[in-house]
């Protein structure tokens, strides 16, 4: 079970900020892509408890094609525009998977650039807590504000963080494109 | 439960243990993280992220230049951004104006689309597969659509009427965007904004005036205005971004409109031509599309190279 998540974390997560690119490409609905993303992951995850696949980067990939088409057929009335350029087509993401081994500088510029980008207060306790060390109770304290507000804090910050690595900063604002709609075959015996 | 919330739980989850759990609470975790996959990659995730988190102790000493460092990253790339635009700009109207000449031919191959600027500024957008001649002189505008579909935006000039010809009808606009669309002797005119006047040839005035939100249907010698909402004729126009839009069409329409675009060639057999669709696609994304049709509906798909049989 353990190693499971030890797989899962080394390599699978690694591979979100290409995961999230192929989402948003292929679906248009950018409020979905959260929600995409963490089914993609269950999917794989369990899938990965019966069998590891060998060649991860493929098979996630065509685990989130596979829930894209399942969402498209589960809807009676279908979004075309959900699916946007369809570059499921293109079925292997030929891009090197460089992003699952960024250098460590590399790494560490795109966490500066992420924190700034927190709110003042969070970007605080973040700095407190991660770089000079202090635990939650220290940096409350330093702060004079409550371990929850903290706790609040550290939850919030490690969400818009986590997100910022993957690829994705804040609110993305989606293209406000009209939905157009296919529909099941209604007039056909 | 939506994706976001499961993502906060798993981030308040991560954050108690980040202070440290109580036993009750580590039991209460565990049941958490067993009673769903998808809790259990959301923890899994913001876990993995919040560790990355700790290379920010790299930042500690000297003095962290955090916010000083920053910024830089993103005007940086809203500086590389804008000259990209800027050269794609001048790219994509240079051919433009090179072309603006006073008479001249211009045509599409199948797929393709041209802008051209005529020298008295009006600006015409071909679509696939056209063909126009365009006049320019001191007492007269005109273009001929010879063959396929054109967008103008005329600039008015009272002294100077813009008049295209397009089969057997003369459309003369009175300061306006509008298309014309030829396909033998059916011409279709859709009015974005301003007045055009739609005349027959060789007969006796009897001149349609029409303006933004309509559309004039000709056939021969009948003569039809339809009012369309602006979102309608913004879909009649999705050719001008390289997008197709339907909206309840039938599969042989769908399948016709895709054929102006391409050389290979969508057939539809059978009751499946009556299946209606909608949606927007790229119009030259046939690849998509009729993997849409089996994919979606269950089609079979039997694509022999210049032409794709579609059928239940």
């Amino acid at each position: 079970m353990v190693q499971i998540e030890d797989w899962f974390v080394r390599e699978v997560l690694p591979l979100e900020a290409a995961l999230t690119r192929f989402l948003q490409r292929n679906w248009r609905n950018e409020a979905e892509i959260n929600d995409l993303r963490q089914e993609t992951y269950a999917r794989v995850y369990e899938a990965a408890q019966r069998e590891r696949p060998i060649l991860v980067k493929p098979f996630l990939f065509q685990v989130a094609r596979n829930l894209i088409i399942d969402r498209l057929r589960k809807q009676s009335v279908v979004s075309l525009e959900s699916v946007a350029d369809f570059d499921w087509l293109n079925v292997s993401d030929d891009r090197p998977s460089s992003e699952a081994h960024v250098a460590a500088r590399q790494e560490l510029r795109l966490l500066q650039s992420a924190l700034d980008e927190l709110p003042p207060r969070c970007r605080q306790v973040v700095v407190l807590r991660k770089v000079e060390g202090l635990s939650q109770k220290e940096v409350a304290a330093r702060m004079g504000v409550t371990i929850e507000t903290v706790e609040n804090q550290v939850a919030k910050g490690m969400r818009l963080l986590t997100q910022a690595l993957g690829g994705r900063r804040g609110v993305v604002t989606s293209q406000s494109r009209r939905f157009n709609f296919l529909r099941k075959p209604r007039d056909v015996r | 439960m939506s994706a976001d919330e499961t993502e906060m739980q798993a981030a308040q989850w991560l954050a108690r243990e980040d202070r440290g759990l109580t036993p009750e609470e580590s039991d209460a975790l565990d049941l958490w993280l067993g009673a769903s996959s998808l809790n259990k990659v959301a923890y899994l995730r913001l876990k993995a992220g919040w560790q990355r988190v700790d290379r920010l102790a790299a930042l500690k000493r000297p003095a962290l230049r955090v916010s000083e460092r920053a910024p830089i990253v993103l005007p940086a790339l809203v500086a590389a951004g804008l000259v990209l635009m800027l050269a794609g700009g001048a790219w994509y109207f240079w051919p433009a104006l090179r072309t603006a000449v006073d008479t001249s031919s211009y045509a599409t191959a199948i797929g393709q689309k041209q802008e051209v600027r005529l020298s008295d500024g009006t600006r015409l957008e071909l679509n696939t597969n056209t063909r126009v001649r365009a006049s320019v002189t001191a007492t007269v505008r005109t273009v001929t659509l010879d063959e396929g579909e054109a967008y103008f935006d005329v600039v008015h000039d009272a002294a100077r009427p813009f008049v295209v010809y397009a089969g057997n009808r003369r459309i003369t606009d009175l300061g306006t965007k509008f298309s014309v669309f030829r396909y033998g002797d059916d011409v279709r005119v859709t009015v974005r904004e301003g007045r055009v006047k739609v005349e027959i040839l060789g007969q006796a005035p009897q001149p349609v005036v029409t303006d933004g939100g309509h559309e004039v249907v000709t056939k021969g010698g009948e003569t039809l205005v339809l009012t369309k909402p602006d979102a309608d004729i913004a879909d009649d126009l999705s050719w001008r971004s390289g997008m197709l839009v339907f909206k309840e069409q039938t599969l042989a329409e769908a399948a016709d409109q895709f054929n102006r675009y391409n050389t290979r060639q969508i057939l539809v057999e059978g009751n499946a031509r009556k299946i209606r669709i909608g949606g927007s696609f790229k119009a030259d994304n046939v690849d998509v599309f009729v993997l849409l049709l089996h994919r979606g509906f269950g089609l079979s798909v039997n694509d022999q190279g210049d032409r794709i049989l579609v059928s239940r």
